[in-house]
């Protein structure tokens, strides 16, 4: 970005010689019809940078003040005289680096001499106009929204919101999905395991009504699986990993045994945000982020990352452009970014633009002061106290907003808001972001309560929508879930479920099991009576959460398979797409690339563990080709194969499955579109 | 089989006497369903070349990275300074290089001995040796090669792609089959510092489909091409088949039309056309003779594998290491002419190995040395010979030089890397090039449309041989090697709103002195 911060609007350049004299001899007879001719020229070679939320090199060109008040390198405009403008010399430069605009056709002469003569006389604007086009501003408070009436029996609130929506947009209700398809979906979605063959076939048979919801929950309370799965989820969110760089050199700290306990206990999302933002020693290592050995530039201080991951992860918010000068893509100012980093800084933190000290030290303080804010005056470990309590401040409805859109990213395969990192996006639906947001707060931050809320919608399921290559090409139109390719932990917990070669121990160093039911007593601390500050009443609410107990510690039980998710990524799970986790990931590859394929198709480690399941399977249900086939598909797919599949693939095997052949059609299944993707 | 069978899943077709820009257009028509599909998941949109809107015009269409990791240092190599033999009792401070200077094919210009097969063909190398690095604090290996591989030093707010995967996003395979990027020699798994080196040797943002082939051993290429061990190409033709007939069969293939399952079906099928094609062919070397191997590994023994794990720790690791780069340098070749596009060979990083001489310097380089020496000759006199030198851009490149007594450059406060921090000389391990040094370093080219016998810049003729003329920074060597593969160095990626550039804040600029026509 260091090229923007120092574009200069013009180096004095022999061409304002030529501007002033060729100004002189135009000098404009008839006065310039400002919304007429001048601004379709601002509009259209200027807007897409100097208008709106834009505002490249600081400069913006929304009203007359902005625009006379210039840029990063001072005035760029005098009225009265276009010969003194950079304005204009831009406008005619020859130099590539400071021409202006710097893409696309540059103005005709006839332009140029418009704008020049609107200049000398005097830039008139009219009165109140305004280039903003109505911006979107998303509202920090939370809103209640008022539920539409229910059609058609529908009455999750939920599809309550979508079937009015649906209704206004004139999209067709997406068709309901069958049991076998929802088991499968819900089972990779909320544990991130296939359903077991046994399991599936009595919830197929199962005649109550409301057994979705029954297997919603069942899932839903399997604690084990359910951290297991949503491990990587916050390992990608947070950038933890059980190798990577700076791990050796205790540069970083894993948070590992604290995300794992918090995942099996389901701490409530609040209390999750505080025990990250004002750590305790086994969750600081988000805070701390990495230190690189050597020097880093000051954009990548711990401080200033500290504010970057809490800006991304609870905020959605993007402060990486701010953390070097005012973001061009949003709000974002410089300061901004600094004031959150000073939060948790320890010595005074000096503000640096674009890598050079501005002299500025950075006053403690976060993004929404109209919340209250921190109190600089106290040291870092008050500060962070004080900023966790403003992140889950009953007021804050951005945080819930964040987090359930990314809930609703995972379950249906696109935000409400998309990308789900940049929260500044109009959402698709206002009323169901809210909703779901305020739906948390009710449920006590209760994220169970939240997934369990969407996937028994009649929305979760319904049929994933049929997408082609064009069909967000005007914006996105809610018709339904996306299908979603399987992560590399689903895919390799899968193929170990099918073929029973998961790894003897996990890596992660972390006790597997259930929270312990009966944690110490004296473990659950007394809140320290913290100082009254002028904003400590805004944050009142906030204070007192604090006073809960510790996370309870996991007591180990013993688990029937090792996941994905407990080891480091090795070759597979790299080639599956598993991120290195140095930078917050927060969407997987959604299309498989040929270069995974050709791993796929001839990769040594996928290869053996087929081998050694095929070994296993042939050895377990070797009689019969034709009850193999049913197990497999009923495994692999959650359920039977078509007559078609069934005699293709027995005629494969033959009539006595050897080793080879079941293995080969083990390969085969999972490489079908049908298995990896999640519809 | 109809669905399947349609145009779309076609295997592309490829007019081998068409130019190369046909052909790309071709393979990037078929692909830009794959880039529509990238942007909806919100991936890096192209935004635009340059400001004018225009690529320049290539002087190369294929590179080859020959990487020296571990801090190749430039007085024992590509500018001689002072020699001064191996004797007990001289003082560190007097010798400049362990070894004598030798003359090449062009006048007045010298290298060190070991280089010998080198030395004859400096006529066709263009040398830069006013190379000059970051001080990134703490001069640590893995930080410089991010940078020489990104562009960028680390860290950075998102995941950089390396130059290789730039080229593969910008200009995609020559021949469609082929992987656009090929990663020869380095292991990532196992060796220390793997993390880090995983960490650049990546797409970054731009996603897998643009990332390294990684073939950590030469002579395993034909492995990461064939059928996994143990499967005969019967067999592995039949399980496909089965597959394509288990799709076929699938009774989703009402949504078959999904992009996303056209995609992975597409990719599949590419997959298993490449592990099909002639292409193929291309990465298994023991489709040489023997002669020609020896070419480029003199002690070639067909059968016998260089076992890293045996050698290193029986402690003639250089020794065995030998004939390794050989291999892979042969494998460019190989894969230059099926139509890859950037091919990174590396003598392998891994610390206090090879390059990496924090004791001993002097010995461990005879066998660097040797293990480069014929290979590198031998591949461009056979790109040569082929006709292929002059549009294939080889850059013999290091993350920094070395020095007997200064590290860092002047001024730096880095902690001195020495094994042994003495002044005297008494032992072997003793002489070499122990410390670190960012002040100074060569860069060696070859074809591409540079110039031939040419030398740019220099270094100090007294110690500290820092950059004195016409210094070369990782960027612009970066925006050298774009302008000549043909992608500004002001190209435009758009990141989570952030532009994005294949120089850091496209403001590399390429040495224009390099090429031999304007460009």
């Amino acid at each position: 970005m260091k090229r923007l911060c120092t574009r200069v609007w013009l180096a004095a350049f022999g061409a304002s010689a030529l501007t002033g004299a060729a100004s002189a001899a135009n000098a404009p007879k008839t006065p310039v019809d400002f919304s007429h001719q001048i601004v379709p020229i601002l509009r259209e070679h200027c807007g897409e940078c100097h208008t709106g939320d834009k505002k490249k090199g600081s400069l913006s060109m929304n009203t007359r003040a902005d625009l006379l008040k210039g840029g990063e390198s001072g005035a760029v405009l005098e009225p009265g005289k276009s010969a003194k403008s950079k304005f204009i010399e831009v406008l005619i430069t020859k130099d590539d680096d400071a021409k202006m605009p710097p893409k696309g056709p540059r103005l005709s002469r006839e332009k140029v001499e418009l704008l020049r003569a609107w200049i000398d006389g005097g830039a008139q604007w009219d009165d109140g106009f305004a280039f903003k086009k109505p911006a979107y501003e998303p509202p920090l408070k939370p809103r209640r929204p008022e539920l539409p009436r229910v059609v058609r029996g529908r009455t999750n609130a939920v599809d309550r919101i979508l079937d009015a929506h649906l209704a206004r947009t004139k999209v067709k209700t997406p068709v309901a999905i069958g049991d076998g398809e929802f088991a499968r979906r819900v089972h990779l979605d909320i544990i991130g395991l296939l359903p077991e063959p046994a399991a599936l076939e009595k919830f197929l048979t199962d005649k109550s009504k409301d057994k979705r919801a029954t297997l919603v929950r069942e899932l839903l309370d399997r604690n084990v699986d359910y951290a297991e799965h949503w491990l990587s989820f916050w390992n990608d969110l947070l950038r933890n990993d059980y190798a990577g760089t700076g791990y050796v050199d205790g540069g970083r700290k894993q948070i590992t045994k604290w995300l794992y306990a918090s995942l099996v206990a389901n701490e409530p999302f609040d209390r999750f945000v505080r025990d990250l933002i004002a750590p305790n020693a086994d969750s600081e290592g988000f805070s701390r982020g990495i230190k690189w050995r050597g020097s880093a530039s000051a954009g990548q201080a711990v401080e200033v990352q500290f504010a970057q991951a809490v800006g991304q992860t609870f905020l959605g918010i993007n402060l990486k452009c701010a953390s070097c000068h005012d973001s061009f893509i949003d709000r974002w100012k410089l300061d901004e970014a600094y004031r959150l980093a000073a939060i948790i800084s320890e010595a005074p933190l000096e503000v640096h633009r674009c890598d050079k000290p501005s002299g500025r030290i950075a006053k403690p303080g976060w993004l929404f002061p109209e919340l209250g804010d921190v109190d600089a005056a106290q040291p870092p470990a008050e500060r962070l106290k004080q900023l966790a309590a403003l992140m889950t401040h009953p007021d804050n409805g951005r945080v819930p907003r964040t987090i359930v859109n990314r809930l609703w990213h995972r379950l249906m395969g696109r935000g409400i808001v998309h990308p789900v990192d940049a929260m500044q996006t109009e959402p698709w639906s206002v009323d169901l972001l809210d909703f779901l947001a305020v739906q948390l707060a009710d449920q006590k931050f209760d994220l169970k309560k939240i997934i369990e809320l969407i996937c028994t919608s009649q929305a979760y399921q319904s049929r994933a929508q049929v997408v082609a290559k064009d069909t967000d090409d005007h914006g996105y139109k809610y018709a339904g879930p996306r299908a979603k390719r399987m992560t590399a932990e689903q895919f390799l917990d899968a193929v170990w479920q099918i073929t029973g070669t998961a790894p003897a121990k996990p890596e992660a160093p972390s006790v597997r099991g259930q929270p312990d039911p009966a944690p110490k007593a004296a473990a659950a601390k007394k809140a320290d009576v913290a100082k009254k500050t002028a904003d400590a009443k805004k944050a009142e609410p906030a204070k007192k959460a604090e006073v809960v107990k510790k996370v309870p510690p996991v007591k180990p039980v013993p688990q029937p398979m090792v996941r994905a998710s407990l080891m480091k990524a090795d070759l597979l799970q790299r080639t599956l797409g598993r991120p290195n986790r140095e930078q917050i990931v927060t969407s997987r590859p959604t299309d498989l690339s040929t270069l995974t394929a050709l791993d796929l198709n001839n990769g040594q480690l996928l290869a053996d563990l087929l081998a050694r399941g095929a070994a296993k399977i042939t050895k377990e249900r070797g009689d019969s080709s034709d009850a193999l086939v049913k197990w497999l598909y009923l495994q692999a797919f959650a359920r039977a194969p078509s007559k078609n599949e069934l005699a293709v693939a027995t005629e494969a095997l033959g009539s006595k499955p050897t080793e080879q052949g079941v293995q080969d059609l083990l390969w085969a299944v999972v490489m079908t579109p049908e298995f990896q993707i999640v519809r | 089989m109809v669905e399947l069978e349609s145009k779309a899943m076609k295997p592309i077709e490829i007019d081998p006497t068409a130019p190369d820009s046909v052909v790309r257009r071709d393979f990037l028509k078929q692909l830009s369903a794959a880039a529509t599909a990238a942007m909806m998941s919100g991936t890096p949109q192209f935004v635009r070349a340059e400001s004018g809107g225009k690529q320049p015009k290539a002087t190369a269409d294929t590179c080859i990275l020959l990487w020296m990791g571990g801090g190749m240092a430039a007085p024992d190599t590509w500018d001689p300074k002072r020699y001064v033999p191996f004797a007990s009792g001289i003082p560190v401070a007097k010798v400049e290089s362990t070894f004598p200077a030798i003359n090449t094919a062009v006048d007045n210009l010298k290298i060190t001995a070991g280089l010998e097969n080198i030395a004859k063909i400096m006529d066709r190398a263009t040398l830069v040796r006013s190379h000059i690095q970051p001080d990134l604090g703490s001069i640590l290996h893995s930080r410089h090669q991010y940078h020489w591989h990104t562009g960028y030093v680390p860290p950075q707010t998102v995941a950089c792609p390396h130059l290789g995967a730039w080229m593969s996003r910008v200009l995609g395979p020559r021949n469609p089959v082929m992987p656009a990027f090929i990663n020869i020699g380095q292991r990532l798994e196992g060796v220390g510092e793997s993390e880090e080196l995983k960490a650049f040797t990546t797409a970054g943002f731009f996603g897998g489909e643009f990332g390294p082939m990684v073939i950590p051993f030469p002579e395993d290429g034909a492995t990461s091409v064939r059928p996994p061990k143990g499967m005969e190409p019967g067999r592995f033709d039949n399980r496909y088949a089965l597959y394509r007939k288990l799709i076929d069969k699938n009774p989703q293939r009402d949504v078959m039309s999904d992009y996303q399952q056209e995609s992975m079906l597409r990719s599949m099928d590419n997959a298993h056309r490449l592990l099909g094609s002639p292409a193929a062919k291309a990465f298994d070397i023991t489709l040489e003779s023997p002669e020609n191997i020896r070419k480029y590994y003199p002690d070639y023994q067909p059968g016998v594998r260089f076992e890293a794990s045996r050698d290193r720790f029986a402690g003639t690791y250089e020794a065995g290491t030998v004939g390794r780069f050989g291999l892979g340098c042969l494998l460019a070749r190989r894969l230059v002419e099926a139509g890859a596009r950037f091919i990174e060979v590396s003598t392998e990083y891994i610390p206090f190995f090879n390059w990496d001489t924090h004791e001993n310097g002097h010995t461990r380089l005879v066998a660097m040395k040797q293990s480069i020496d014929a290979p590198i000759a031998q591949l461009v006199r056979d790109l040569e010979e082929r006709g292929l030198l002059d549009r294939t851009l080889i850059i013999v490149a290091s993350e920094f030089s070395r020095d007997m007594i200064m590290e860092g450059k002047p001024g730096s406060t880095a902690k001195d890397q020495a094994g042994f921090k003495v002044d005297t000389i008494t032992e072997m391990k003793h002489y070499g090039q122990h410390r670190h040094f960012t002040g100074g370093a060569s860069v060696l080219m070859f074809g591409g449309g540079l110039k031939k016998g040419f030398v740019y810049g220099a270094t100090s003729p007294e110690r500290p041989f820092v950059a004195v003329e016409n210094p070369v920074s990782v960027t612009d060597i970066h925006a050298t090697i774009f302008t000549a593969m043909g992608i500004s160095p002001k190209t435009t990626f758009e990141i989570e709103g952030r532009p994005f550039y294949p120089t850091e804040d496209g403001l590399g600029k390429p040495v224009k002195e390099l090429f031999s026509k304007t460009v």
